[in-house]
């Protein structure tokens, strides 16, 4: 990542890492339960604070700021957990032969995170019909039946779907 | 940390783009929309763009193991994570809902089964062993002496226990010792794939070999060829899917053109297109539209069953 910064803001952020990292580990540590965790958590969170365009030197209340952005990347934190947890649980239950490699596990899963940060944000019954249409591949009537709507509404939630994701790739 | 608002512009586009893909998966699609399509993508660069965009998104998916992602992407919210369970469970047995599934009475030691173009079947054997019979098939099936002889096309055997099945091929014999194959043969060339556990290869007139794990061989008239690893993604049949994954257009048609009735031709130049996805074998000839709208062809129609692959005029 190129972080561009004047002298002032240099100076400004070794203040804001000295005086608030073990105080922000703490804050996460007690969110997450695990010292581990949080040390590579406050680490990130201190790498946004650099990448933002936000100037460090203006910051009126940098614990509030702080706290923010940590929030951000707690909830992608737990959003990863439950997405791990759900692939292990379905990795166990699925027989041998239908189960990736596991040297493709690993990548398969990445492309799992990537695709479900991207779909962030979509209502339930939207997620699936899309999910059904892109992973089991069935038509649209196929999943009116499956979820007991309209094959109208299906074709609005797909649209939806489609939308949402060209929209999220721009950012 | 800012995400910057699309503008309304990026918006417009995106919607289009967005009604667009619905229209034509939509399935009611006429030769004026599919026009209409190809002068909306021709119309700027940002539509064609948003257009590529999802189609590269679909991509994503269609290469992700479909099981395994369903349960990891539409996993319940946290609290109710006995759900998982019933989910997995329509997305493991869905797939295979439309096998023609039926057991083999334990009388019936022996039979013989044969698949049309486009049929696929799976049988239980009496020991518990699952055959599946791929298109355009023939096997006859000796269950006392645990022997599968294959007349001609494919089929994937997953032996319930470690007591050793013989198949028998025009090119070859084989002990498959314990685990699953994937056996094909078809013009003079059998092609031997061990997903799991081992098998004994004995070609007619050449010396045995081993096949483990991941191995694949190809045999022909004059010998095997070398041991090779092989696509995973290659039993796709088996649940009902081909896969491809940047794959050369001509090979791909010939694969699709196994499970399709009639006649399909294809123009030379189309041969080096490249194909990426995941379709579903049980609509070839949506499988061919569906190759018309993401690659620069176009579907000609004879007859019903006679396609032409020919490459899109550049102007519409």
């Amino acid at each position: 990542m190129m972080v561009d910064l004047a002298g002032a803001d240099v100076r400004a952020f070794e203040t804001l890492y000295r005086d608030n990292r073990s105080w922000l580990e703490q804050w996460l540590s007690r969110r997450l339960g695990s010292a581990w965790d949080a040390a590579d958590l406050s680490q990130d969170t201190f790498v946004r604070v650099l990448a933002s365009p936000q100037s460090v030197a203006d910051l009126q209340e940098p614990r509030a700021y702080l706290k923010t952005v940590g929030k951000r990347l707690l909830v992608n934190f737990y959003k990863r957990r439950s997405l791990e947890q759900a692939y292990l649980d379905a990795l166990a239950t699925l027989p041998a032969d239908v189960a990736p490699s596991p040297e493709q596990r690993w990548q398969v899963l990445e492309t799992l995170h990537a695709l479900d940060q991207l779909l962030d944000g979509l209502p339930t019954a939207v997620r699936r019909a899309f999910l059904l249409s892109q992973l089991e591949g069935l038509g649209y009537r196929e999943i009116a039946e499956r979820l007991q709507v309209s094959e109208r509404s299906v074709k609005r939630y797909m649209a939806q779907a489609y939308e949402h994701c060209l929209l999220a790739d721009l950012c | 940390m800012l995400s910057p608002e699309p503008s309304d512009e990026a918006r417009r586009v995106a919607r289009s783009a967005a009604r667009w893909w619905v229209c034509i998966e939509s399935g009611a699609v006429s030769e004026q929309d599919l026009a209409r399509l190809q002068r909306w993508r021709e119309a700027s660069d940002a539509h064609e763009s948003a257009w590529r965009r999802v189609s590269a998104l679909k991509g994503r998916f269609q290469i992700l193991p479909p099981a395994l992602a369903m349960a990891s992407l539409d996993r319940p919210a946290p609290g109710r994570r006995d759900m998982l369970k019933g989910l997995l469970g329509v997305a493991v047995v869905a797939p295979a809902g439309w096998w023609l599934a039926r057991e083999l009475p334990l009388d019936a030691w022996r039979a013989d089964e044969a698949t049309g173009t486009g049929e696929r079947r799976r049988l239980t054997l009496a020991d518990g062993s699952v055959l599946h019979i791929n298109t355009s098939t023939a096997v006859d099936i000796d269950a006392e002496k645990r022997q599968l002889t294959l007349r001609r096309g494919e089929f994937m055997l997953r032996l319930a226990d470690a007591t050793p099945f013989h198949i028998r091929t025009a090119l070859t014999d084989v002990r498959l010792d314990q685990g699953e194959i994937n056996v094909r043969e078809g013009s003079g060339v059998c092609r031997l794939s061990v997903l799991a556990g081992q098998a004994e290869v004995r070609p007619t007139g050449f010396a045995p070999l081993t096949l483990r794990t991941g191995q694949q061989i190809q045999l022909s008239n004059a010998g095997p060829g070398p041991i090779t690893g092989f696509d995973p993604r290659q039993p796709g049949w088996r649940e009902g899917v081909i896969v491809a994954l940047n794959q050369p257009l001509g090979e791909f048609l010939r694969e699709l053109d196994r499970y399709r009735p009639g006649i399909l031709r294809w123009q030379p130049e189309l041969e080096a297109l490249r194909v990426t996805g995941s379709f579903r074998l049980d609509e070839p000839d949506q499988v061919l539209n569906l190759l018309a709208v993401s690659l620069p062809l176009r579907v000609q129609w004879r007859t019903r069953y006679w396609a032409t692959l020919v490459p899109q005029e550049k102007s519409v």
